[in-house]
C-alpha cells in the first residue's frame, strides 16, 4: 500500500503532473457522461436543429459578424493615428449604431434618432474618459 | 478604524454612484449585478484599490437590490436572486399596490444587507485567523470542497463536476509560473499559439466574455425581445407607506437575512437559492401560509432580505479563504488582481485599511440603495422601459474596454473575450455549468501549486487524508456534498 501511494516528483517535469491528472479526470468524467447520456447524445441532431430553428438568425449571426468585424478593424484603423485611441472611437460609433439597428424591432425615425445620438455620444464619452482622464491605452 | 485614511468625497460618491448604476442594471431584465461589475471594472484601473472597491461594492449591492423592480412591477425577476419576489410582489402590483410592494422590498433589502454586513465584519476575520494555520493540504482540499459544493448544486452533478475540472484544465494553459514555485515550462499550448498563450488566458477577459458577451448573444439569439412600455409598469397610485407593516415580521426578516448570509458563505450557491430558501422558510413558519403567492407582504420581505443577505455572506469566503462566494465576487478577485493584492487568509491582517474601506463601502452602498430606491422608486420603475437595443451595444463596447485595458493593451485579450463569450453561450446549450467552471478557472493555478508542492514535500498521496483533523473534516464535507447531491438527483430521477 505504501508503494502504491508513494509519488516522486521530478522538478523538470513537474509542470505536466497536474494537467495530466486533470486531463485524466476530465476524460473519465467525459466517458461517464457519454455512457449515461448516450441516447440523448445520439439524438442531439434534433436538439441542435430545434435550437437553430428557434434562433433569430439575423440578430444572432449579425451580432457575431459585427463583433468580429469590430475587433478586426480596431487595430488597423488605430494604426493610422497611433496612440490616440482613434481605432476604438472610430470603430465603436458604427458598431453601436449598426448593432443597435440590428437589435431594434420597429425601425422608426422616433426610435432611431436617440440610438444615433447614443452611438456618437457613448463612444466619445468613454474615449475621452479613458484616454484623457484615466490615461489608458486604447487601440 | 482610521476612517480618515481612506474616506474622501470621491470614495462616498463612488459608492453611491456604483449603487445607482447597479440598481439600473438590476432593474433591467437580462442584466445582472455581475454584468454591472464586469462592465465597470475598467473604470477602477485608475481609481486605486479602496475607491475602486467602493464603486464595485456599490454596483454589487445596487445590482442585487434593483432586481425587485421588474420582479414586482412586471412579474419578471430582474436578476435570478429576485425570483421569489415575483410570487407575492407582482400580485400586489396587479391589485394596485405596486409602490407599497416595492417599498416593502426596499426596506427588507436594507435589513438583509445590514445583517449580512454585521456577520461579515464579525465572521470573516475570525475565519481568516483560523485559515492562516492551513497548510497546502488543507488549502487544496478547500478548493476541492468549493468545487464539490458548486457541482452538487448544479442541475446535473456529473456535468457540474465536469465543468469545474474543465475550468481548472483551461486555467493551466500557459507557463507553470516560476513565482509560485513552478519550473517555468510551457504546457497545453497548441502549436502556433505560443506567442499569445504563454501566460494563458487572462482572468478578466474570460469573465467578461462569460458574463457580458454571452448574455448579449443569448439575447440576440432570442431576438432581443421588445422592451416594456410605460403602460406595462403597474406601479399603482401613490399611497402612504407605514413601517407598521413590519410589525410581527422582525423574526422573518432576521431569519431570512441570516439564511441569505449563510447561503452566500457557501461558495457559488447564488442569490436565487438564498431567496428561495428564505421564502420557503417564511412560508413554513407563517400563520397564514395559504396567503403566500397571492400578494403576502411577508413573502416579499423574506425574498428580499434573503437575497441582500447574500451580499455580505459571499464576501466571507473571498476575504478569509480567497474563494469567491458567487460569480460577482469572482469578478472582485479581478479588481484585487489589477491592484496587485492577493485575497486569502492573510488579506484582512495585511490590509486593514482596505478591509475597513470595504465594510464602510458596503454600509454606504446599503444606505444609498435604501435612500435612492425608497424616495425615487417611481423613476427607477421607468428604467425597465429603457430599450435594450440601445443598452446592449454600449455594453458590448464597454466589454471591449475591460478586456483590452486589463494588460495595458493586448488585442489577444479582446479575442479571448469573444472566444469565451461564444463558449459561455454554448455552455448553456450543452448544459455545462458556468459557476463551477469559473471557480475551477480562478482556483486552478492555486490548486496545482498546493497539490504539486505537497507531493514534492511529502512524497505520498495519503498525506491528503492524514495531515490533520481539518483535512479529514474537509473530506467528510466533500463526500457529504457529492453523496448528498447524487442521492437527491437519483431520487428525483426515479
Amino acid at each position: 500500500m505504501g508503494n502504491l501511494t508513494h509519488v516522486t516528483i521530478d522538478f523538470d517535469s513537474s509542470h505536466l503532473i497536474f494537467p495530466a491528472l486533470t486531463g485524466c479526470i476530465l476524460g473519465l468524467l467525459g466517458l461517464a457522461i457519454l455512457i449515461r447520456d448516450r441516447r440523448a447524445i445520439l439524438a442531439s441532431g434534433a436538439h441542435w436543429r430545434r435550437i437553430l430553428g428557434e434562433t433569430d438568425k439575423m440578430r444572432f449571426f449579425g451580432t457575431l459578424a459585427l463583433t468580429v468585424l469590430y475587433f478586426s478593424a480596431m487595430v488597423p484603423v488605430g494604426d493610422i493615428w497611433p496612440n490616440t485611441g482613434m481605432g476604438f472611437l472610430l470603430c465603436s460609433i458604427p458598431l453601436v449604431a449598426l448593432s443597435g439597428l440590428l437589435f431594434m424591432r420597429d425601425r422608426t425615425l422616433r426610435k432611431t434618432v436617440p440610438l444615433m445620438i447614443v452611438a456618437v455620444a457613448a463612444p466619445l464619452l468613454v474615449w475621452w474618459l479613458f484616454t484623457d482622464l484615466f490615461f489608458l491605452t486604447l487601440p | 478604524m482610521d476612517i480618515l485614511a481612506f474616506i474622501s468625497p470621491l470614495f462616498v460618491l463612488l459608492a453611491i454612484g456604483g449603487t445607482l448604476v447597479g440598481i439600473i442594471f438590476g432593474a433591467i431584465p437580462g442584466m445582472t449585478a455581475t454584468m454591472a461589475v464586469a462592465v465597470c471594472l475598467p473604470v477602477t484601473y485608475s481609481l486605486g484599490l479602496e475607491n475602486g472597491l467602493a464603486l464595485l461594492l456599490g454596483l454589487y449591492v445596487g445590482g442585487i437590490s434593483g432586481g425587485l423592480v421588474p420582479a414586482i412591477l412586471l412579474g419578471i425577476p430582474g436578476t435570478p436572486s429576485s425570483i421569489t419576489t415575483t410570487l407575492d410582489g407582482h400580485p400586489m402590483a396587479k391589485s394596485g399596490h405596486g409602490e407599497k410592494a416595492l417599498r416593502i422590498g426596499i426596506c427588507a433589502s436594507l435589513v438583509g444587507g445590514l445583517v449580512s454586513l454585521l456577520i461579515l465584519d464579525l465572521f470573516a476575520p475570525t475565519l481568516a485567523d483560523f485559515a492562516i494555520k492551513f497548510s497546502y493540504v488543507e488549502k487544496f482540499l478547500i478548493i476541492l470542497f468549493a468545487l464539490s459544493v458548486m457541482a452538487a448544486l448544479s442541475s446535473d452533478l456529473l456535468l457540474g463536476i465536469f465543468s469545474g475540472f474543465l475550468g481548472i484544465f483551461i486555467s493551466l494553459i500557459g507557463t507553470y509560473d516560476v513565482t509560485k514555485g513552478g519550473n517555468g515550462e510551457w504546457r497545453l499550448i497548441p502549436p502556433g499559439t505560443e506567442y499569445w498563450l504563454e501566460s494563458g488566458f487572462s482572468l478578466l477577459p474570460v469573465l467578461i466574455g462569460l458574463f457580458g458577451l454571452a448574455a448579449i448573444l443569448d439575447e440576440a439569439e432570442t431576438g432581443m425581445k421588445a422592451g416594456m412600455s410605460r403602460k406595462d409598469v403597474r406601479i399603482g397610485q401613490h399611497e402612504k407607506f407605514s413601517l407598521t407593516i413590519f410589525k410581527g415580521q422582525w423574526v422573518n426578516l432576521i431569519r431570512s437575512s441570516c439564511i441569505g448570509t449563510f447561503v452566500g458563505i457557501l461558495p457559488g450557491v447564488g442569490g436565487s437559492a438564498a431567496s428561495i430558501l428564505s421564502y420557503s422558510n417564511a412560508k413554513t413558519f407563517s400563520k397564514n401560509p395559504e396567503k403566500f403567492g397571492k400578494g403576502e407582504p411577508a413573502g416579499i420581505m423574506a425574498s428580499e432580505a434573503g437575497n441582500n443577505g447574500l451580499t455580505g455572506g459571499a464576501l466571507v469566503p473571498l476575504l478569509s479563504l480567497g474563494i469567491p462566494g458567487d460569480s460577482t465576487t469572482a469578478l472582485l478577485i479581478g479588481a484585487f488582481t489589477l491592484q496587485g493584492v492577493q485575497v486569502g487568509p492573510l488579506f484582512i491582517g495585511n490590509n486593514p485599511v482596505t478591509w475597513d474601506a470595504m465594510i464602510l463601502a458596503m454600509l454606504i452602498a446599503n444606505i444609498a440603495m435604501f435612500v435612492l430606491m425608497y424616495y425615487a422608486i417611481r423613476y427607477f420603475a421607468m428604467v425597465v422601459t429603457v430599450p435594450k437595443c440601445i443598452l446592449f451595444p454600449v455594453i458590448l463596447m464597454m466589454c471591449v474596454i475591460g478586456a483590452y485595458t486589463i494588460n495595458y493593451g493586448i488585442m489577444f485579450d479582446v479575442w479571448t473575450l469573444l472566444i469565451f463569450g461564444v463558449f459561455g453561450w454554448l455552455m448553456a446549450k450543452i448544459r455545462l455549468e458556468v459557476a463551477p467552471f469559473i471557480i475551477g478557472f480562478i482556483l486552478g493555478p492555486s490548486a496545482e501549486v498546493y497539490f504539486v508542492k505537497t507531493l514534492e514535500s511529502f512524497g505520498d498521496l495519503t498525506i491528503f487524508f492524514t495531515k490533520s483533523w481539518i483535512a479529514v473534516f474537509l473530506w467528510v464535507l466533500i463526500a457529504l456534498s457529492v453523496g448528498g447531491s447524487a442521492y437527491l438527483q437519483t431520487k428525483k430521477a426515479k
